[in-house]
């Protein structure tokens, strides 16, 4: 019995592709697995090419997997479209429509020989047990349920449910799909078994969500009050999460005119005394850089949430990359330092965003959360959360004897200065994007500059030392090591754990806080480190020079870097890991040389 | 909303000294709206005053009042989000007619048809002061200025045809030349539930053309009231306003009788609605449990 298997399918859009992830992620969760699905999308957002891949496993999961297991394809050229986000090798299964016409032994696929290629008059089945081709995807439901035993009884019960308004009539044709698609894996059995093992925690509940919706939680978990924002690929689910829920908590949402109103009405609700956020991907975040600063010198608590995509502008629209890191670090003008968090998982989206709110209410400043279109898109199966763990930070409010002869921008020991807000007797100053003496009145002194950049740069030095904003695991003394944040981090994870069954001695640092760079944090981790690499989904190695802007690397600490869209696959990380090994024994093989 | 106490005008001035040129209007307008809250009478922190960037935008400074003197062009986008955190607050908006209308004039529409309950004051001078005198959107076709040397090629933006043909419920005029009026015109516009607009002709003593100072408009004004408009009839507060630029018309151009409910009012509404269906935030993950 195997314990994890990864299915990836593609279509047309109107196949209804992503809806069967969507049922068999749940079906495999009622079952008591975890699982994670990612869709991919052509660039119309709207129909064209759709894919997804769902992940399931009897254990918990870190990224989406490699290779495909499980392959299936509407039409070849859908498939094809996807690359290497949908790789197929010779352990993969190879299931597709027969109606495409191509024989078993032409299939376009290039270098490779599947494990096994089955042909499935998959819309045929469709018309006839359900009278439309609609049902198409019902027919690989029935397939996956009758081959690799995930579902059988649960993707019915869920189907049902879901179209129980619809009426008994389409839920039965359903039925009939799902029987014969089941019907047919049992008549053609596989040449090997794949099924999965029953899942240990079967019966448990297990949420299901994305990191999109997952922030949204989050951020309303944290307090916060105003969302204003501006739709825009892949972070819209953001807002609408915002439309559904904050008004039950007292809050408002305002889709606004374009994405500089947007974070424009955050600021304003932030002034007004209230918990704001707004959320975007990167032309969105080039927007609101202006407004940024603007929060920086006021000093006002908000939170950004940047869900990266390919760039620069329109890009790869619906694919995820890391490349806005520089924009999120420097898109400042002037001298700023504003925090940047990375989640690395639909499920630590959860307290990074709340986090990012402490973050910004305690220092008084705009943080960015950068997301990107895969954790934010992707489904996982998650542990119920016990959210009582988490502890809520408000901005430090004005006491009585602050408010004699108040001064908003106070120097302070910390340099964190109790902030009024409309409403409060005895507070009224002025707000301003010019520089400011310690009333709030406009000023031109070079003197006070100086001192004000001070106090608006100094006050972030505590969070460099907030070690729980890092993760490190392997062996800490490990002479090889990886650095990888946000969704590339989870793919390292599983890199680690493969690499170290193989007896590497390897560790990895997976940062939340990506600046301000804690130099002390990295200087710790890489002083046991003869050989590295720092793993990111940037064309121009982002964080590699990040971190060499800050810090002297290790000179065995190397780059591995590439453009978004594809993905790293566990397995070419430790290929990569295998390779710092020989160097490694290399250049020790070198030093036992006798000098001449 | 609080008790209304007595305040005087000289209550709403804050300590700072304005640096604005010696005879510039924006001293009237800035008494003007001492006034106006005044006759209202919201306590000082129960007002929230935001501007954009210009000569006119440092008024909030002037003012006691949570001011906000934020970025060029975007003080509507951060009034509405502070009026929508908290509606039970006077918020007022301000700033020239290059903030309002150039960089800003993509938010006034939307401000309008959202109709949330700001008043927004436009100190239209038809010239950018505060960097010497370049042309600005309401600047006359033919104008010379530092950055037109042979002349503007551009229509001017009408800014009263503009609010008005977006359905702003208030639209008026003011200007320097009638400090009582402007005062009462302000405070008409505050009390108006909904968006309202106010335009003053703000003469620039040191950029602005001859015509355009004290002299040359009280030369062209005429009262609204005294011409006998009706400010609940629209189309004919849209063919007054064709004479921006001509004529200084002083006064309520149009006043809906029916105001619409405010944007402000609507979320207030709908959070009453939807607050029994709250699960306790500490259960919020419970609406991603699949059954």
């Amino acid at each position: 019995m195997r314990k994890d298997l990864v299915f990836g399918m593609a279509g047309s859009g109107g196949d209804g592709i992503v809806s069967a992830g969507d049922s068999l992620l749940q079906a495999a969760a009622a079952e008591g697995y975890h699982g994670v699905m990612t869709k991919s999308f052509g660039s119309q957002i709207r129909g064209g090419e759709s894919s997804c891949r769902v992940r399931i496993s009897t254990t918990p999961i870190l990224n989406p997997g490699g290779n495909l297991d499980v392959a299936v394809a509407l039409n070849w050229e859908d498939f094809l479209k996807f690359g290497a986000e949908l790789p197929v090798a010779g352990t993969t299964v190879v299931i597709y429509e027969a109606a495409t016409g191509i024989k078993e032994t032409e299939i376009p696929l290039v270098g490779v020989t599947p494990l096994q290629v089955i042909a499935v008059p998959i819309a045929a089945m469709a018309k006839e047990t359900a009278g439309t081709e609609r049902a198409k995807n019902t027919v690989v439901l029935g397939l996956i349920a009758g081959w690799f035993g995930i579902g059988a009884v649960a993707v019915m019960k869920g189907i049902r449910k879901k179209l129980a308004k619809k009426g008994e009539e389409l839920v039965e044709a359903n039925q009939r799909a799902f029987d014969a698609g089941r019907a047919f894996a049992m008549e053609h059995p596989l040449k090997a078994s794949m099924n999965v093992a029953a899942s240990e925690t079967k019966g448990q509940v297990k949420l299901i969500t994305d990191g999109n919706d997952m922030c949204g939680a989050a951020a309303i978990f944290a307090g916060c009050q105003f969302f204003g924002g501006y739709p825009i690929t892949p972070s819209t689910e953001i807002m609408q999460f915002f439309t559904d829920h904050v008004w039950k908590y007292g809050g408002a949402v305002l889709q606004a005119e374009d994405e500089i109103a947007g974070i424009g009405a955050a600021v304003g609700a932030s002034f007004a005394g209230k918990k704001a956020m707004t959320a975007t991907s990167g032309p969105g975040l080039s927007l609101k850089s202006e407004m940024m600063g603007l929060a920086t010198i006021a000093e006002l608590p908000l939170v950004i949430v940047d869900v990266q995509r390919g760039g620069p502008s329109t890009g790869l629209p619906t694919k995820t990359e890391q490349s806005d890191l520089f924009a999120a670090a420097f898109s400042a003008h002037g001298d700023v330092i504003r925090p940047v968090l990375a989640p690395t998982s639909v499920a630590d989206t959860f307290r990074i965003t709340i986090e990012a709110f402490n973050i910004a209410e305690h220092y008084q400043t705009p943080v960015i959360v950068l997301s990107d279109q895969e954790i934010a898109s992707r489904k996982e199966t998650l542990d119920p959360i016990d959210t009582s763990q988490f502890k809520i930070i408000d901005r430090l409010r004005p006491a009585a004897a602050d408010l004699v002869d108040y001064k908003r921008f106070k120097q302070t020991e910390n340099h964190i200065s109790p902030i009024s807000h409309p409403g409060m007797l005895g507070g009224t100053y002025l707000a301003s994007g010019i520089e400011h003496v310690e009333s709030g009145a406009p000023t031109n002194s070079g003197n006070v500059h100086q001192r004000m950049n001070d106090k608006r740069t100094k006050k972030f030095d505590p969070l460099k030392d907030r070690k729980d904003l890092f993760e490190v695991t392997g062996n800490p003394d490990a002479p090889i090591a990886m650095v990888a944040w946000g969704s590339v981090a989870g793919v390292c994870r599983e890199a680690l754990a493969m690499a170290q069954a193989e007896g590497l001695n390897v560790k990895l640092l997976v940062p939340y806080l990506l600046y301000p760079v804690a130099e002390n944090v990295y200087n710790d981790y890489f002083a046991s480190v003869q050989k590295g690499l720092v793993i990111e989904q940037t064309h121009l190695a982002q964080t590699f020079k990040l971190l060499r802007m800050h810090l002297d690397l290790p000179k065995g600490v190397t780059s591995l870097a590439r453009s978004g869209a594809n993905p790293f696959l566990p397995g070419e990380i430790v290929a990569a890991l295998h390779r710092l090994l020989s160097e490694l024994q290399r250049s020790h093989e070198g030093n036992l040389q006798p000098q001449e | 909303m609080s008790a209304t106490c007595e305040f005087q005008a000289k209550d709403y001035k804050s300590d700072l000294k304005p640096i604005w040129c010696p005879g510039c209007g924006d001293f009237s307008v800035v008494q003007g709206i001492y006034r106006a809250l005044a006759a209202i009478g919201r306590p000082p922190h129960e007002i929230a005053f935001v501007s954009g960037i210009g000569c006119s935008s440092r008024i909030p400074g002037y003012t006691t009042a949570y001011g906000f003197n934020s970025v060029h062009g975007r003080s509507l986008p951060i009034a509405q989000g502070i009026k929508l955190a908290n509606p039970d607050l006077l918020v007022l908006a301000a700033g020239g007619d290059g903030d309002g209308f150039s960089i800003g004039g993509g938010h006034i529409a939307h401000l309008i048809r959202r109709n949330i309950d700001i008043t927004y004051i436009v100190m239209d001078n038809q010239i950018y002061g505060l960097t010497k005198g370049q042309l600005s959107p309401t600047s006359q076709k033919g104008r010379v200025t530092c950055t037109s040397r042979y002349g503007s090629m551009e229509n001017p933006v009408n800014p009263l045809l503009y609010v008005l043909a977006y359905g702003a419920g208030f639209v008026a005029q003011a200007s320097p030349t009638d400090l009582a009026g402007m005062a009462a015109t302000i405070e008409e516009a505050i009390r108006y539930p909904g968006f309202a607009f106010v335009n003053i002709q703000s003469p620039c003593v040191t950029y602005g053309e001859e015509a355009q100072q004290i002299k040359g408009l009280k030369a062209i004004s005429e009262s609204l009231k005294e011409l006998g408009h009706n400010p609940e009839d629209r189309l004919a507060a849209m063919d007054l306003a064709q004479h921006y630029g001509e004529k200084l018309h002083l006064g309520v151009f149009y006043k809906n009788p029916e105001p619409q409910p405010t944007y402000d009012a609507l979320v207030r509404e709908r959070q009453a609605l939807l607050s029994k269906d709250a699960l306790p935030k500490e259960r919020i993950l419970d609406l991603f449990i699949k059954k």
